[in-house]
C-alpha cells in the first residue's frame, strides 16, 4: 500500500505516514464484491421462484434476500472501523456460499410446500443473522488474536465439555443414530461444530510450546525421522478421543475431522512427514477395526463400496440416500436442470447433509465447480493469511482454521460423491443448520481478525 | 415462462457465478505473482541532506538510503523494500556507530521539557540511525521495540535485543521500560533501569537508533 516514497523537501519536515491518507482500497474492493455477492444471491432466489413457482414472489424474495444482504453490509461497514486492513475476500465468499445455500434450501421448501416459520429457509436466514452478529462480536471482542494463546488450556477444557455435552442424559439427542446433538425444548444444536474452533486454538497454543520436543528427536527409518515412543503421547490421546467419538457418538466424520486437524497442525508445526504417516496409519487402523466391530460403520462401508446392489438399496440404513444423491447429480449433468426445475427433494436430508447433491442437480457440474472454487479460494485466503503471520501461534491458528474448513468440505462432499464413505457432516455455510453456520462464520471472523493484525504489524521496520 | 427463457437465465446465472470467482481470482493476482517491489532511489541521500539532525554529530550517521515516510503501514512488498534498504545501508552505518556514543542535546536535560502525555505527544520521530527522519503517529496504545517481527517498531541492528523496550502509557503519560535488553535503553544519555517518564523532545537511544516523542 504505502510504498516507500521520497520524503518532502528540506523546508517542511517529512511528516511520514500522517500525510499519507491510505484510501481504504481493501474495504472498497470488499464492498464491490459484497454487493456483487448479494446480487448473485437475489438472482438465485429469483430463479428458484421462476423455475418452481412460475413467477416472482416479491415478499419472500425480500425476506430471504434482504435479511442476509443487510447484515453482511452491516458487517462490512463495521469492518471499515474495527478491522480496516482485513482480507477483503473472506466476507464476500462466505456471503455468496451462504446465499446460494439459502436459495437451495428455499427451493426444497417450495417443493415441500412449507412457508413461514416452518420454512427451513426462513430459519436459515435467521441463523445466518445470528451467526453474522456473533462473528462481529468475535471481531470486536478479540482485538488481538494473541490473547487466545493465554487461554490454550481453557480452550481445551471448553472443547472437551462441548464434546461431552451430547452424551449427557437429558439434553443429549440422538439423530439418525449419531449422538452429536443437544436439544433444549424446540432448539437443537451441534456443539461439536463449535468444539473444532476451540480445538484449533488449543492445538495452536499447545504445539507452539511443545513442538521442539516433537520435532527434534527420533530415529530415522527409510529416510523419515520417526518420533520417540514417549513423544507419541499427544497423538495417541487424540487418536483415543476420535475413536471414542466413533464408538460413543457414532459419528465417523467428526472423528476424522478432529484427528485430521491435529495431525495436520502437528505436521505444520514440526515439519515432519512422519507425523502424517503415523497419523494416517493410526486412523486407517482404527477405521478398519471399527468397520469390523461396529455395525453402523460397517453399513457405511458396504454402502460406499457397493451402493447399486438392489438389496442394499432397499434395506434400512442402506445406500438409498447415497444412490438418490448420485442420481440427482447425474440428472443435473453439465449445466443442471435449472434452479427450481429438478427433483432434489427426493433425496433424504436434501437440505442439510445432501445440499451439495441438490445443488449439483439444479446447477450441474458448472455450478458445483463454481462453489468448489469458492471454497478453494476461502481456504487459500486462510492459508495465505497464516503464511503472512508474524508469530507462530497466529500462523498455526490460521492453518488450523482453514484446514478444518477444507477437511470438512472434503469429508462431506467426498461422501456425497462417493469418494469416501458417507458421513454426516455439514457443508460449510450452505447446509441447513444453525450450529454449522455459527461455527463457520466464527472461523471467518477469526481469519478476518488474523488478517487485519497481520497487515497492521509492524508499524515501522528499521 | 418458457423453457428457453429459463435455460438462458440458468446459463446467465452460472456465468455470473463464474464471473464472481474470476473477479476474486483477478483481485488476488498480486498474491500469486507477487507485488512489484519499487526500487528505492539511490539519489535519495542527496536530495535529503538534512535528514540527520545536526545536533547529533558524534553518532556519525550519514543520511542513508532509507527514506522518510516508509512506515510499514502494511503490504508485505513495502516491508521487503524496507528490508532491502536496511541490507544496503547497514554495512556503512554499522562500523561508524560501533560504539554508540550519546551526545546530549545542548541544554536539554529532562527537567526542561514537559512530560510527554497522550495529549501533547502525537508522533515518534527517528532522529538518528538508518531511518532518521521517519516518524510514526502515536496513539494511546503501547509500542514494543525490538528485533522480533512482532514488535511495533522493528529495529534490526547488532545492538538491539529481540524484545528490547516498551513505550507504554501510565496515567496518560508515556513511559519507557527496558525489557532487560543486553545493550540497554538510554533516555537522555542515562540508562533506563526502571520505567521512566519520557519528556517531550528528549532522545531515547536503542542500539544505533534514537528517537524522540514530539508534539
Amino acid at each position: 500500500m504505502t510504498a516507500p516514497r521520497p520524503g518532502g523537501n528540506a523546508g517542511t519536515p517529512p511528516r511520514g505516514i500522517r500525510r499519507i491518507r491510505v484510501p481504504q482500497k481493501l474495504r472498497n474492493l470488499e464492498l464491490f464484491l459484497v454487493v456483487f455477492a448479494c446480487g448473485i444471491n437475489a438472482a438465485a432466489v429469483a430463479l428458484v421462484q421462476l423455475g418452481a413457482l412460475g413467477g416472482i414472489d416479491l415478499a419472500t424474495m425480500l425476506t430471504l434476500g434482504l435479511g442476509l444482504s443487510v447484515l453482511v453490509l452491516g458487517m462490512h461497514v463495521a469492518l471499515r472501523f474495527v478491522a480496516p486492513n482485513a482480507d477483503p475476500f473472506i466476507l464476500p465468499i462466505a456471503t455468496v456460499v451462504n446465499g446460494i445455500g439459502i436459495a437451495m434450501i428455499y427451493r426444497i421448501d417450495v417443493s415441500r410446500n412449507v412457508s413461514g416459520w416452518d420454512s427451513t429457509a426462513v430459519r436459515q436466514v435467521v441463523w445466518s443473522g445470528l451467526a453474522i452478529v456473533l462473528a462481529l462480536g468475535v471481531i470486536l471482542l478479540i482485538r488481538n488474536y494473541r490473547v487466545l494463546q493465554r487461554y490454550t488450556y481453557v480452550a481445551m477444557f471448553l472443547a472437551g465439555i462441548l464434546l461431552l455435552l451430547p452424551m449427557l442424559p437429558g439434553i443429549g439427542r440422538e439423530v439418525y443414530g449419531a449422538r452429536v446433538w443437544i436439544g433444549i425444548g424446540p432448539f437443537s444444536f451441534q456443539p461439536g461444530e463449535i468444539a473444532k474452533i476451540f480445538l484449533a486454538v488449543f492445538f495452536a497454543g499447545y504445539l507452539v510450546q511443545r513442538r521442539d520436543s516433537l520435532s527434534m528427536v527420533g530415529r530415522k527409518v527409510l529416510g523419515i525421522r520417526f518420533p520417540r515412543a514417549r513423544d507419541l503421547g499427544p497423538i495417541l490421546v487424540l487418536w483415543a478421543l476420535s475413536m471414542s467419538v466413533i464408538v460413543f457418538q457414532r459419528d465417523l466424520g467428526t472423528a476424522l475431522l478432529y484427528f485430521g486437524l491435529f495431525v495436520v497442525m502437528l505436521y505444520v508445526a514440526t515439519g515432519r512427514t512422519s507425523w502424517i504417516v503415523v497419523g494416517g496409519g493410526l486412523f486407517s487402523l482404527g477405521a478398519v477395526i471399527a468397520s469390523q466391530v461396529l455395525p453402523y460403520v460397517n453399513d457405511r462401508f458396504t454402502a460406499w463400496l457397493d451402493p447399486f446392489n438392489q438389496k442394499r438399496y432397499e434395506e434400512i440404513g442402506g445406500s438409498y440416500q447415497l444412490v438418490q444423491g448420485l442420481f440427482g447429480l447425474g440428472n443435473g449433468g453439465l449445466i443442471g436442470t435449472g434452479l427450481g426445475e429438478g427433483r432434489p427433494d427426493i433425496t433424504p436430508l436434501a437440505q442439510s447433509d445432501y445440499i451439495f447433491a441438490s445443488l449439483g442437480e439444479e446447477l450441474g457440474l458448472a455450478g458445483v465447480f463454481a462453489v468448489l472454487a469458492l471454497y478453494l479460494l476461502f481456504v487459500a485466503r486462510g492459508l495465505r493469511i497464516s503464511f503472512a503471520g508474524h508469530d507462530d501461534f497466529g500462523r498455526l491458528l490460521g492453518v488450523g482454521l482453514s484446514f478444518v474448513f477444507a477437511l470438512q468440505c472434503f469429508i462431506v462432499i467426498g461422501g456425497v460423491t462417493r469418494v469416501i464413505p458417507l458421513t454426516g457432516l455439514t457443508t460449510p455455510f450452505m447446509a441447513a443448520g444453525g450450529s454449522s453456520l455459527v461455527a463457520n462464520w466464527i472461523i471467518a471472523a477469526l481469519l478476518i481478525r488474523l488478517s487485519d493484525t497481520v497487515r497492521n504489524q509492524p508499524r515501522l521496520v528499521i | 415462462m418458457s423453457q428457453l427463457t429459463l435455460l438462458i437465465l440458468q446459463l446467465a446465472f452460472l456465468a455470473l457465478l463464474w464471473v464472481f470467482v474470476f473477479v476474486v481470482v483477478y483481485s488476488i493476482r498480486s498474491d500469486l505473482f507477487g507485488r512489484r517491489v519499487k526500487r528505492l532511489p539511490d539519489a535519495a541521500a542527496n536530495t535529503f541532506p538534512s535528514a540527520a539532525p545536526p545536533t547529533f554529530p558524534a553518532s556519525g550517521q550519514a543520511p542513508s538510503a532509507a527514506v522518510a515516510g516508509a512506515a510499514g503501514a502494511g503490504a508485505a512488498a513495502s516491508l521487503t523494500a524496507v528490508t532491502e534498504a536496511v541490507g544496503t545501508s547497514a554495512p556503512e552505518a554499522g562500523p561508524k556507530s560501533k560504539v554508540p556514543i550519546f551526545t546530549p542535546l545542548e541544554g536539554s536535560h529532562a527537567g526542561t521539557h514537559p512530560r510527554a502525555t497522550t495529549g501533547n505527544a502525537t508522533r515518534l520521530v527517528i532522529t538518528s540511525g538508518a531511518k532518521s527522519g521517519t516518524e510514526i503517529p502515536l496513539g494511546t496504545m503501547a509500542l514494543t521495540i525490538g528485533r522480533s517481527t512482532d514488535s511495533s517498531v522493528v529495529i534490526r541492528d547488532d545492538y538491539t535485543s529481540t524484545h528490547h523496550a516498551r513505550l507504554m502509557v501510565w496515567n496518560e503519560e508515556w513511559m519507557i521500560q527496558d525489557l532487560d535488553s543486553t545493550n540497554g535503553t538510554f533516555l537522555d544519555g542515562k540508562r533506563v533501569t526502571s520505567p521512566m517518564t519520557v519528556p517531550l523532545n528528549t532522545p531515547i537511544k536503542i542500539g544505533a537508533t534514537s528517537f524522540e516523542l514530539r508534539r
